[in-house]
């Protein structure tokens, strides 16, 4: 869990550095509250790295979004709240940068190259764990993208729920008819008592849910409930009159 | 309708009532996830992280003083969602409430749709003011009596008793959803819900649990070529064979259930084309479409992505109607909020009741009011700063660069872990739900 002390918005190189002086002139302001301590002349992270140049050239800047890209899809799995959303739009936007490199013509990166050995497990003929480093041709390109494709359906294929559970968590039906004392005064209490199959409980067998099917809409419910209905309006003034009493 | 004429800049907002813990220790299991009011706005609820449902009900404005303040205060409060364990996968399926929704009532008990990462449950709210008193074979404390010692008869009597509001669960919708449910949305026949999960759509009778239809299916044969999921779904507000899907693509798909019974081919499709000039390397990723709601007039659709609300008319697929940036200053930002996981952030958005404002949520607890009908807009902020009663809320501005004027913040100062994502519009009078990271403000109108 994200510790709940303020979090800045730690300047990526590629961003645009605005005006750091700006931090300094926060003292005295209005807005200078305790909440906003950090903007107090405090030296953002960027300062402290080498040169903030905001203007890296363009295949640098890329191989670092694809360095995060890389970063975050291996650590999916270590996420306290794994999303396949999340792990979609990082795979495009991989897919996509990969695209423009092998269009260029430009080679990979050992970090693509060595992107996901410990995930692609059952190894595909084809992945080579031994790669040289700062490989420079396309051929080696090709040879890479394909373990990195088959993590895929290792990083896609973990977000299944298995109904494994299901066993642990029905409800059991008896524990919402246990209390009498509900059912008096509800219409929609009494459809369920007529129609048992239909009650609370996923693990109704087919048949039964079949059967409840066409009891339910081969009685015309609306005419059984109407009696019913009106029966509990009888009730509803029985119990007035007790009441009262 | 009271105070719904009035655009969104023409209303001061002030501030009512802020519910949770005050200290900044927040506890995981507080964080609030999803708000919603009822079709009456009696009732506004609050789902959290820890699988709670917290109910707060309006208080009966003073029939003397038609102007005075209403207040919402707790009216059921239950546990909704327990975490439980995937044995298969060795994974944590968790408790968090994603969505809740309100069915329109239909007699003296509430309903509620409410949903996690798996199972749907539909909750009945209800009010107890009576007790049967009087049995003739147990006390009143439930113990049963010596049948030897019984000589009489009597009949029981109800007899007043101090209110309770009790929350049953009446149905559960398990095992339909192999993926994450993200959304529910109950549909304008009363009779049937949808639920939405990364990659399918299930359709659902509200009385019936042990069956579901899938009405999309967007799950490619190979896993590898999965390059799209579903964000958000939700029924059209008055046409019962009408809904809309949003996916992370920035797609928007209107299916009509009567073509066919597996919607795989949509009827209309909204797209607006990229802007070149904008391209980067998150281009995707920020287009990504985090919420949609249909206007309640049902003529118009919303969508909320990384930077900016959009207005679609359902008439128009190609590009949509009006446009709203929320907070164009990160743009330039965009990889720093790619690296610290905050551009996979999801907003939602709302309509007020009579469609002519829509809001969504910021960082910095800001969050920003859209006046459609007088084209401006507004930021204010939820904070415990602004928080004396009935204090009016000051717009907020953010300096995105350049000399940064008195009262502005500038964009490094803002705190990008305090988000609303949630927020909800009371659906006749002008009171807001927002919800800060867990706390829930509500704001209402100024009254002079």
């Amino acid at each position: 869990m994200r510790r709940n002390s303020a979090v800045r918005a730690s300047m990526c190189r590629l961003d645009v550095e605005s005006a750091v002086k700006e931090v300094g002139q926060s003292i005295g302001d209005v807005l200078s509250s305790p909440r906003y301590v950090l903007g107090r002349g405090v030296k953002r992270k960027l300062v402290d790295c080498e040169d903030p140049v905001p203007d890296l050239p363009y295949p640098l800047q890329r191989q670092l979004v694809m360095d995060l890209c890389l970063d975050k899809l291996q650590s999916c799995h270590r996420r306290s709240e794994p999303s396949l959303h999340r792990s979609v739009l990082l795979a495009n936007t991989l897919r996509q940068l990969q695209q423009e490199m092998r269009q260029e013509g430009g080679g990979l990166s050992p970090t693509l190259a060595a992107a996901c050995p410990a995930h692609a497990a059952p190894a595909t003929p084809r992945h080579t764990p031994d790669l040289p480093p700062v490989p420079s041709d396309c051929v080696l390109a090709e040879e890479a993208l394909p373990s990195l494709t088959s993590c895929h359906d290792l990083i896609f294929g973990s977000f299944e729920i298995t109904n494994s559970t299901s066993y642990l968590t029905d409800l059991a039906p008896d524990d919402i008819f246990d209390d009498i004392d509900t059912s008096m005064y509800d219409p929609s209490d009494f459809s369920v008592l007529a129609f048992p199959s239909l009650r609370v409980g996923s693990g109704a067998p087919s048949t039964n849910g079949e059967e409840g099917l066409k009891t339910f809409s081969s009685c015309s419910p609306s005419s059984a409930l109407q009696h019913r209905l009106s029966d509990l309006n009888d009730l509803d003034q029985i119990m007035e009159i007790l009441v009262r009493s | 309708m009271a105070g719904t004429g009035a655009g969104g800049n023409d209303v001061q907002w002030c501030f009512s009532q802020v519910k949770g813990a005050i200290d900044d220790d927040v506890a995981e299991a507080d964080i609030i996830s999803t708000v919603e009011f009822n079709h009456s706005g009696e009732l506004l609820a609050t789902g959290d992280k820890g699988g709670r449902v917290v109910i707060f009900q309006q208080e009966t404005e003073n029939k003397c003083q038609p102007l005075s303040r209403s207040e919402y205060n707790v009216y059921s409060t239950f546990q909704s969602h327990e975490p439980e364990f995937d044995y298969l996968k060795s994974l944590e399926i968790e408790e968090k409430i994603n969505k809740i929704r309100w069915l329109p009532q239909k007699n003296a008990a509430q309903f509620l749709l409410s949903t996690n990462d798996k199972t749907i449950k539909l909750w009945k709210i209800s009010e107890r003011d009576k007790r049967p008193e009087g049995y003739n074979l147990k006390e009143e404390d439930g113990r049963y009596r010596d049948s030897t010692t019984i000589t009489t008869l009597r009949v029981p009597v109800f007899r007043p008793m101090d209110l309770m509001v009790e929350a049953s669960p009446r149905r559960i919708f398990a095992n339909a959803h192999t993926y994450h449910i993200n959304s529910i949305s109950v549909n304008s026949d009363n009779e049937t819900y949808l639920s939405a999960d990364d990659l399918r759509i299930n359709l659902w009778h509200l009385e019936i649990t042990d069956r579901s239809f899938n009405i999309v299916d967007i799950k490619p044969a190979n896993m590898e070529d999965l390059t799209e999921v579903i964000t958000a779904a939700e029924f059209h507000p008055h046409q019962c064979n009408t809904f809309v899907y949003s996916s992370s693509k920035g797609t928007i798909r209107l299916c009509d259930m009567r073509a066919s019974a597996l919607c795989d081919r949509h009827s209309k499709l909204f797209e607006e084309p990229e802007d070149p000039s904008n391209r980067s390397f998150f281009s995707e990723i920020i287009s990504s479409i985090s919420d949609v709601k249909f206007s309640h007039s049902g003529r118009y659709m919303m969508t909320r992505d990384y930077l900016s609300v959009k207005i679609w008319d359902l008439n128009m697929e190609n590009r949509p109607v009006e446009t709203y940036q929320v907070h164009e200053y990160l743009r330039s930002k965009l990889c720093s909020l790619y690296e610290n996981d905050c551009i996979f952030d999801k907003f939602e958005c709302c309509w007020n009741g009579n469609d002519s404002v829509v809001m969504t949520g910021s960082y910095n607890n800001f969050f920003r009011m859209l006046d459609r009908s007088q084209r401006r807009d507004v930021t204010l902020e939820a904070s415990r700063e602004s928080s004396k009663p009935r204090q009016v809320l000051k717009p907020r501005r953010v300096c995105a660069g350049g000399k940064r004027k008195k009262d502005e913040i500038s964009v490094d100062s803002l705190d990008f872990n305090k988000k609303i994502l949630h927020t909800a519009w009371h659906p006749q009078e002008n009171i807001i739900a927002v919800a800060t990271t867990n706390n829930l403000y509500i704001f209402q109108e100024k009254v002079n």
